[in-house]
């Protein structure tokens, strides 16, 4: 009979089973169609809700030649500063105000009236009000005569360049979604992985298998087995969802940016390995300390808390990237792989940053798991009673 | 052979083991008795490496065991456990793999096991799906499923009706007798251990107090013992001899206690002289007296 002589490949065993146990499980399979509607549903809003340019359509009543100009000049003002106005023609007001009620124009030129249902929308209004001065500066032109050479000069002003102080980033509204997107999805591969390691380690503790487990393999093989196996499974659904949601966004045109999609959704992964490392060991801990599900919650308080409080601030950090609290955020090991990612993706993180950071949590991930894995050794074995971690740290001496 | 060697450990401020050592050798049965807490589990975890003994050490064939040689022995904790969702079939071969056997011997010696405790058509089920019975065989099959060299059994009777004790006792025969195994096994169900087991080891807070075949068990005992039934004799008719004194009365007789010095041909020549003597026999305590004698004292 072929046996192996040592126990060194056995997480490998173990992680095959952790996978392949959940992956037919239901609860994995209703959790990623969950996901998968609501970024189906999110996508499929920006697509409808569309470019950004905006663009209006202005309707004109009866065949008068000055709201008509008036109309076209707006339209050309609008080419010049990037606001499509597209001229539909009525018969009459009466027909004009029915377009406008039925919304198919934003709004009705009458007579020296720019007419709305409630409203009138703002760039509209001032498109028309620019278009509307220049046609009486026109007219004032004609009266006094003036040489069509200084006409044109005045006729062909180009519009004034646009300037910030602070750098501007066109791409800011689509990125600032993108990183929205992220830093959920993050937050629920985080937490959800590491619930379901800490539900692991109970359920082979509750029903006593443990003891069988480790009668064949060490706990740590045990423990990495499982942080793997889990871990792998949740890279695979993030890079499932990720190329679905990219594949959706370019087929409905909700994406103008699939580059910066594609580096978006790289830098998920990565950093999802990077906040499961620093993780997994220590929801492994929680599962070990306990006996039954019902006491997990719990254990996993502590842990629960501090990525939700990280949760918040990286949203947080949506609006103000380079404010103190993202940044101290973005290189705290316990936060980091929410709050950098925004960073990131906001363009506010310097590349010393970004390294400085993944310095500081692969660090501590290879600082903590030799901790958690002695946790785990020393508390997997204790049912019964809530296992106190200083027990835990004693009973296993060997370290 | 495998042999543990002056094993201590305690929990905290509690000694559970203090120097526990004791032999299995290759093909033999051994029973491993005690009361309740004496360190029974402490020691087969120990045995096991579930746990690691403060001192002492765990030898198999003469060497100490390493991880290796742990990995194929065969174990069945006190605890019962087994995944309760996964299927039969599934977790044999899962568990299996981790005692080291490639995947095709797996799945071979998972449906052998299988069909030899009688379980073959449940091997697709889950495990919660299964009588306590069927749940029974199933964790006997996860200690045998990779052909152990040393079988390491927690109370793996408790629970089993007559008809189950047979089986599992056949099982242990065959794994000892035919592959050479090292079996040893807990359990309070003395008459069973005294029926079948090569050797008994007698734990008590933590020491070994008694070990041997048990003849050698017996023999060690420091009271002599006679049962005697005698018609027609007045009571007391034994109280001529001095250092015999009357510890139990039986159905038409007695049972008696001899000092050392006394001559059981002296006891039976007055007894006849006393009436007629119907029954005159040494008492062979069971392990159930002498375990009462060696825990109360």
């Amino acid at each position: 009979m072929n046996v192996r002589a040592t126990d060194r490949g056995a997480w490998r065993l173990v992680a095959r089973r952790d996978l392949s146990v959940r992956l037919r499980d239901r609860g994995f399979v209703i959790s990623t169609l969950i996901t998968i509607t609501v970024l189906t549903v999110i996508i499929l809003i920006r697509a409808v809700g569309g470019s950004d340019a905006p663009s209006f359509s202005l309707g004109v009543a009866g065949a008068s030649a000055g709201p008509s100009d008036v109309a076209e000049a707006a339209a050309s003002v609008g080419r010049s500063i990037g606001v499509e106005v597209d001229v539909r023609r009525f018969d009459d007001e009466r027909a004009a105000e029915a377009a406008l009620l039925a919304g198919e124009v934003d709004a009705v030129l009458q007579g020296d009236e720019l007419v709305g249902v409630r409203d009138v929308p703002d760039r509209l209004e001032q498109v028309v009000q620019a278009a509307a001065i220049g046609s009486r500066l026109r007219e004032t032109l004609d009266e006094y005569d003036v040489p069509p050479a200084v006409r044109s000069d005045l006729a062909d002003q180009a519009p004034i360049g646009v300037r910030t102080l602070e750098p501007h980033d066109p791409d800011r509204d689509e990125n600032g979604a993108l990183a929205l997107i992220a830093v959920v999805l993050l937050y629920g591969q985080l937490f959800g992985y590491g619930i379901w390691i800490a539900t692991g380690v109970i359920e082979e503790k509750s029903s006593r298998v443990v003891e069988i487990l480790l009668s064949a393999i060490g706990p740590r093989q045990l423990m990495a087995g499982k942080i793997v196996g889990i871990g792998l499974l949740g890279l695979g659904q993030l890079a499932v969802i990720a190329i679905y949601a990219i594949v959706l966004a370019r087929l409905t045109g909700a994406l103008e940016l699939p580059g910066e999609a594609i580096g978006v959704a790289l830098l998920s992964i990565g950093w999802f390995l990077l906040g499961f490392a620093f993780y997994a060991g220590l929801f492994a801990v929680a599962g070990s300390l306990v006996s039954r599900m019902e006491e997990l919650q719990n254990a996993m308080t502590p842990i629960n808390l501090v990525i939700f409080v990280s949760l918040f601030i990286s949203i947080g950090a949506l609006q103000d990237p380079d404010g103190s609290l993202p940044r101290i955020a973005s290189f705290l090991p316990t936060s980091s792989a929410l709050a950098m990612p925004v960073r990131i993706v906001l363009g506010s993180a310097t590349t010393s940053e970004v390294a400085l950071s993944i310095a500081i949590v692969v660090l501590c991930a290879a600082a903590l798991i030799p901790v958690s894995a002695r946790l785990y050794a020393g508390a997997i074995l204790r049912i019964g009673a809530r296992v106190k971690l200083r027990d835990a740290w004693r009973s296993s001496r060997t370290g | 052979m495998l042999e543990l060697i002056d094993l201590h450990r305690r929990f905290d401020d509690v000694v559970a083991l203090d120097g526990v050592s004791f032999a299995v050798p290759d093909g033999e049965i051994v029973g491993f008795v005690g009361p309740n807490g004496s360190g029974k589990t402490t020691t087969m975890r120990i045995a096991l490496g579930v746990l690691e003994p403060d001192s002492g050490t765990v030898r198999w064939h003469g060497r100490e065991l390493d991880a290796d040689e742990r990995r194929r022995f065969g174990y069945m904790p006190e605890e019962r456990g087994l995944y309760p969702k996964m299927r039969v079939h599934e977790q044999l071969v899962y568990l299996a793999r981790l005692h080291g056997l490639g995947s095709p011997d797996a799945a071979r010696r998972a449906t052998e096991v299988l069909d030899a405790l009688g379980v073959a058509d449940r091997a697709d089920d889950r495990v919660e799906a299964l009588s306590l019975g069927n749940q029974q065989r199933v964790q006997l099959a996860a200690a045998l499923v990779h052909e152990p060299t040393c079988l390491v059994l927690d109370e793996p009777f408790s629970g089993l009706d007559p008809v189950g004790v047979d089986a599992l006792a056949n099982v242990l025969l065959r794994q000892a007798r035919n592959h050479g195994v090292s079996v040893v096994f807990s359990s309070h169900q003395l008459e069973l251990v005294e029926r079948f087991c090569d050797r008994i080891v007698l734990i008590h807070r933590g020491r070994v107090v008694a070990s041997g075949t048990i003849d050698e068990l017996r023999a060690m005992r420091t009271r002599r013992l006679l049962r005697v039934e005698v018609r027609r004799a007045a009571d007391g008719w034994f109280e001529v001899i001095p250092g015999v004194v009357a510890v139990d009365v039986v159905a038409g007789g007695v049972v008696l206690e001899l000092a050392d010095d006394v001559d059981e041909q002296r006891v039976l020549d007055v007894a006849r002289a006393a009436g007629d003597v119907e029954h005159f026999s040494r008492v062979r305590p069971t392990l159930a007296e002498l375990f009462r004698e060696v825990v109360q004292g």
